[in-house]
């Protein structure tokens, strides 16, 4: 049995709902989440379905990271429905998030390594706390097979401070996949990075994306890596998703606001 | 006094105060969280015995050399003022009831809120801009149980046992000093001083310590867990860390002193 069916077959006896026919991954409706009287989410609906690329294009603030981290159980949503593989987030208990998201691998904007720990330890960490009963052979040969997946199989034993930046979000993509997750939430995979280096992450975006067979929602400022990743693009805008389309559509619009992105 | 008056008396208060307030109340709810927490599994083992080596054994050579130092110092300063009384007999005993009651857990726990309680504020408010919180939260892990718990137990263990360490290094050095003037046998020191030094004075002694590890624990997660508006936002957790668990420590120990003394410890 590979490591990746392993994975799959403990998590199929979990508390979650595993069942999902209609192939949606992720779906959106109506919804709101504010801070205080800072309304950031208004209503927000999406449909990730299997296998597709989402790119969410907004401004700055405007609720993008939020609306991840809400799918992800990070942070709790005032009202409306966020449906993954079929659950609604907020319904499940603290061990059925916990079990959902071994099916979810979060790239986080500052790649968020544990500055304590090795590259190796960073990537057995989800591994060994999921509690997937996995003997340390078999949780040294995913790490290793991840890591060379990246590209970084001789940075196994470095520290997160000996990395560049470049290096720090490919470990934390390869951190994001050593779960073998369906779904893939990247917020802002290519900020602070330079044109190569963001050339090369989008590039290892497309590719996971064929290796492991997985449905992302991508959050981005990068018209490149939106237009080379994405399948459609939804447009986050005072707290709705003000327009959702493919990039050539939403690119020929003459809407002022759309248009605004596309500059 | 219906709920719409008792809340305008919040509003009448100046900013400062109702801030004061707003803290005090979200540190207790944070204390409370803790206490129940910490009860149940899954329990962070692994996590205190290395935060326990980390705040405890790595804190001993620190709270080592200025335990020597205050029991060198404390009875070299207070020998001219006994000898004036011809009373110099009296110094082993004297320097041993004020580091053991008083000067040893105060000293060490100021100490440690300086040293432990602003690198776990810096190391805490540092995970949470860099967002390594939340991915602890992806990776299937509480957060609170792993770094908050596991921390504050860790402090609340270690600082007693540093505190008694402490105690007896600060012993050994007032020994020192004793033989810079007269010849004085270690077993004799010790005689000297255990003959007005009960067991019973080490008791309050040490459980002052447990609150004071718990209170530094307490203030260093809270603000570190609670770090806003950036690498500023570390800087201030770590800051606000030590101020105000040194603060506490102080007020910590003059309710202790209340206690002991209306059982008649004193």
């Amino acid at each position: 049995m590979s490591f990746e069916n392993k994975i799959t077959d403990t998590v199929q006896t979990s508390n979650y709902n595993s069942h999902n026919e209609n192939q949606e991954m992720i779906r959106i409706h109506e919804l709101k989440k504010s801070f205080g009287d800072n309304h950031v989410l208004r209503g927000f609906n999406l449909l990730l379905n299997k296998g597709e690329n989402i790119v969410v294009l907004g401004k700055s603030g405007s609720g993008k990271s939020i609306l991840i981290k809400c799918i992800a159980g990070l942070i709790r949503y005032d009202s409306g429905s966020v449906k993954v593989l079929g659950n609604e987030i907020k319904d499940l208990s603290h061990a059925a998030l916990d079990d959902l998201r071994v099916k979810i691998g979060f790239v986080f904007q500052s790649s968020a390594l544990y500055d304590s720990m090795t590259v190796r330890k960073n990537l057995e960490f989800p591994l060994r706390r999921h509690k997937l009963k996995l003997n340390q052979q078999e949780i040294l040969e995913i790490v290793k097979s991840t890591l060379d997946n990246v590209g970084l199989l001789h940075a196994l034993d470095l520290m997160p401070s000996e990395l560049s930046g470049g290096m720090r979000k490919r470990i934390g993509l390869a951190r994001a996949l050593v779960l073998n997750p369906e779904i893939v939430l990247y917020d802002e995979p290519t900020t602070g990075l330079d044109p190569m280096t963001s050339k090369e992450i989008t590039n290892l975006m497309l590719n996971t994306r064929k290796k492991y067979n997985t449905s992302s929602i991508i959050i981005s400022h990068d018209m490149h890596c939106a237009k080379l990743t994405s399948d459609r693009v939804a447009i986050l805008s005072d707290g709705i998703c003000y327009a959702e389309g493919t990039f050539e559509e939403l690119q020929k619009s003459k809407d002022k606001t759309i248009h605004s992105f596309f500059l | 006094m219906t709920k719409k008056n008792s809340l305008d008396i919040i509003y009448l208060m100046p900013k400062s105060l109702s801030l004061f307030f707003e803290e005090v109340g979200d540190t207790s709810r944070f204390a409370g969280r803790f206490l129940r927490e910490i009860w149940f599994p899954p329990y962070e083992f692994k996590e205190v015995l290395r935060q326990s080596y980390e705040i405890g054994y790595r804190s001993l050579p620190l709270v080592g050399i200025t335990s020597f130092i205050i029991g060198l110092v404390l009875t070299l300063q207070s020998r001219p003022t006994l000898a004036e009384f011809g009373a110099e007999s009296w110094l082993p005993a004297m320097v041993g009831v004020s580091i053991l009651r008083e000067i040893g857990p105060v000293i060490t726990a100021l100490i440690c809120a300086g040293k432990i309680g602003s690198s776990i504020g810096a190391e805490l408010g540092s995970m949470k801009v860099t967002e390594q919180i939340d991915a602890m939260e992806v990776s299937g892990t509480n957060p609170f149980k792993y770094i908050v718990v596991s921390r504050i137990v860790a402090t609340t263990l270690m600082i007693p046992l540093l505190v008694i360490i402490g105690d007896a290094i600060s012993l050994y050095g007032s020994y020192l000093a004793v033989n810079v003037n007269d010849k004085v046998s270690i077993s004799l020191y010790f005689q000297q001083v255990f003959e007005k030094v009960q067991f019973s004075d080490l008791i309050p002694s040490v459980i002052k310590s447990v609150f004071f590890g718990f209170c530094i624990g307490l203030i260093g997660t809270y603000k570190g867990y609670n770090t806003k508006k950036g690498t500023e936002g570390v800087g201030r957790s770590a800051n606000s860390s030590v101020v105000i668990s040194s603060l506490l420590i102080f007020i910590l120990d003059l309710i202790a002193v209340q206690i002991t003394s209306f059982f008649g410890l004193i």
